[in-house]
């Protein structure tokens, strides 16, 4: 494929497609990142509650910021693999890591198109906005099926399962996390178990908790890591 | 009229419905071009066929998915804003760390006995405003980063860099934190060393590590890697349905 390309290739006009996407890619985030913002206000106009701004800052400072690290590093280390199309696209709809990049890479695989290339470009976008339109079709047949089903979610027997989706998040993800270095995590979740039997009143500040007890695991994790590049240059 | 039923009214079907679909004619919009211009390049038809033909094909069972995501935030944020926050940007883990999180700041907790409309509201704005920095930076350096990218080849690894340690490392602490609250709260949740406080968290925590460990196996071990598709979300419904079972 790639010498069939080449052959037929017109640089101006694939730099020209390139700024157009970029042109596009830039105008379609902003558009959707006005939605996002509007719209809880939008629905608080219509409820009859506007968002508490004080809270959503304090709650910005002690989770946002670990989710803005995580989103600066996806950026990072996606953008290059999705090319100028694929990348804004795989923003706005999210569902990066268990989703758009594997998806993307199987597509590219499979066409056997080099990274960094025209035809990466192609195909990481094609890729991307199929699934993306696929889980946009699959949610919306779920939602329009789950709508009649309402009374039954909603009913005080479930009540129990839905107030405990935290928990049930967190130990799927301690398992998830845990296992990949065990003697780091048991530091972490040791203080932090202690801590909250001493001071049980922080349970209403866990969010904020998870500043120190991260700073504690990375300060961990570097140490592991100077210790690995010790040993490897020995 | 309960939070629950206003958060399902149809009004907020409108807004998030309506968001929701740009974002699917957005996605047609760039399909289309891409297409155009790999047919402009000379590009195989049949190869770009298939490109998209697998591509729906591997989305089928992570969206089915993530549909499980929707209905386990549904009963105490609703059923449309779920359904918008996981069709545009977010992800299940995201979400709903970040929902408890906003419900901690507004004095509840995240369920559905405790909401209101305005924790509501905050709960939804922090949820955007979170998760939306890959946009940000994909609009303010997209262009100059690509330019610097020409060039080099973006599969090319150089060693596991502590950026990856440290993720890794964060994302322990931000469970460790939770878990620790978990053991507090049973510990000393009614009184100091009393061991009569809520042990509900930890039984749930438990049977969706458990849950989380079982799913990974069969993805490893005997190789079920479709599975890896519905290991989040399924170990946090198991156990959720464990809650059911003690009736907390």
């Amino acid at each position: 494929m790639n010498q069939n390309t080449n052959q037929k290739m017109n640089p101006e006009k694939y730099e020209a497609y390139l700024k157009a996407t970029h042109r596009l890619g830039r105008a379609v985030s902003l558009l959707t990142l006005a939605m996002l913002l509007g719209a809880p206000f939008l629905i608080g106009g219509l409820l009859g509650a506007m968002p508490d701004l004080g809270a959503a800052a304090r709650g910005f400072l002690s989770v946002g910021l670990v989710w803005m690290v995580s989103s600066i590093v996806e950026y990072l280390v996606y953008t290059p693999m999705l090319g100028a199309g694929g990348s804004y696209l795989a923003f706005i709809t999210g569902n990066l890591i268990n989703m758009k990049i594997p998806c993307a890479m199987n597509a590219r695989e499979m066409v056997d198109a080099k990274a960094g290339t025209p035809e990466n470009e192609v195909i990481s976008t094609l890729s991307i906005a199929t699934s993306s339109l696929v889980t946009i079709v699959v949610l919306a047949v779920g939602v329009a099926l789950m709508i009649p089903l309402r009374p039954v979610l909603e009913s005080p027997t479930l009540q129990p399962a839905f107030a405990n989706v935290v928990p049930a998040l967190f130990g799927a993800m301690a398992y998830k996390y845990f296992r990949k270095d065990v003697r780091l995590a048991a530091v972490p979740l040791l203080c932090m178990s202690l801590l909250f039997m001493f001071v049980p009143s922080l349970t209403s500040s866990t969010s904020f908790m998870i500043i120190p007890s991260g700073a504690l695991a990375i300060g961990l994790s570097w140490l592991k890591y100077r210790k690995l590049q010790k040993e490897e240059q020995k | 009229m309960s939070v629950l039923d206003q958060l399902n009214g149809s009004g907020i079907y409108l807004i998030c419905g309506g968001i929701v679909l740009i974002i699917a004619v957005i996605c047609v919009i760039f399909l289309v071009r891409a297409w155009r211009a790999g047919k402009a390049l000379g590009m195989d038809t049949v190869k770009m066929k298939r490109a998209i033909t697998s591509s729906a094909t591997f989305s089928l069972l992570p969206s089915v998915g993530i549909l499980l995501g929707v209905i386990a935030l549904s009963g105490s944020l609703g059923i449309p804003w779920p359904w918008l926050r996981l069709s545009v940007i977010g992800a299940l883990h995201y979400e709903t760390q970040v929902a408890s999180a906003a419900a901690e700041q507004v004095g509840i907790a995240l369920s559905p006995e405790a909401m209101t409309t305005q924790a509501f509201a905050t709960i939804a704005l922090l949820m955007s405003v979170c998760i939306m920095w890959g946009m940000v930076l994909a609009t303010l350096f997209n262009r100059k980063y690509a330019k610097k990218l020409q060039g080099k080849n973006p599969d090319k690894k150089t060693g596991v860099g502590f950026g990856d340690m440290a993720m890794i490392a964060m994302f322990i602490g931000m469970v460790s934190a939770y878990l620790g609250s978990y053991f507090g709260g049973f510990v000393s949740g009614n009184g100091l060393f009393t061991f009569s406080g809520d042990w509900s968290p930890l039984l749930v925590a438990a049977v969706a590590a458990l849950a989380m460990a079982g799913f990974t196996w069969l993805a490893e071990k005997k190789h079920w890697d479709w599975l890896d598709n519905f290991s989040i979300a399924g170990s946090m419904l198991l156990g959720m349905l464990s809650a059911l079972l003690v009736g907390h």
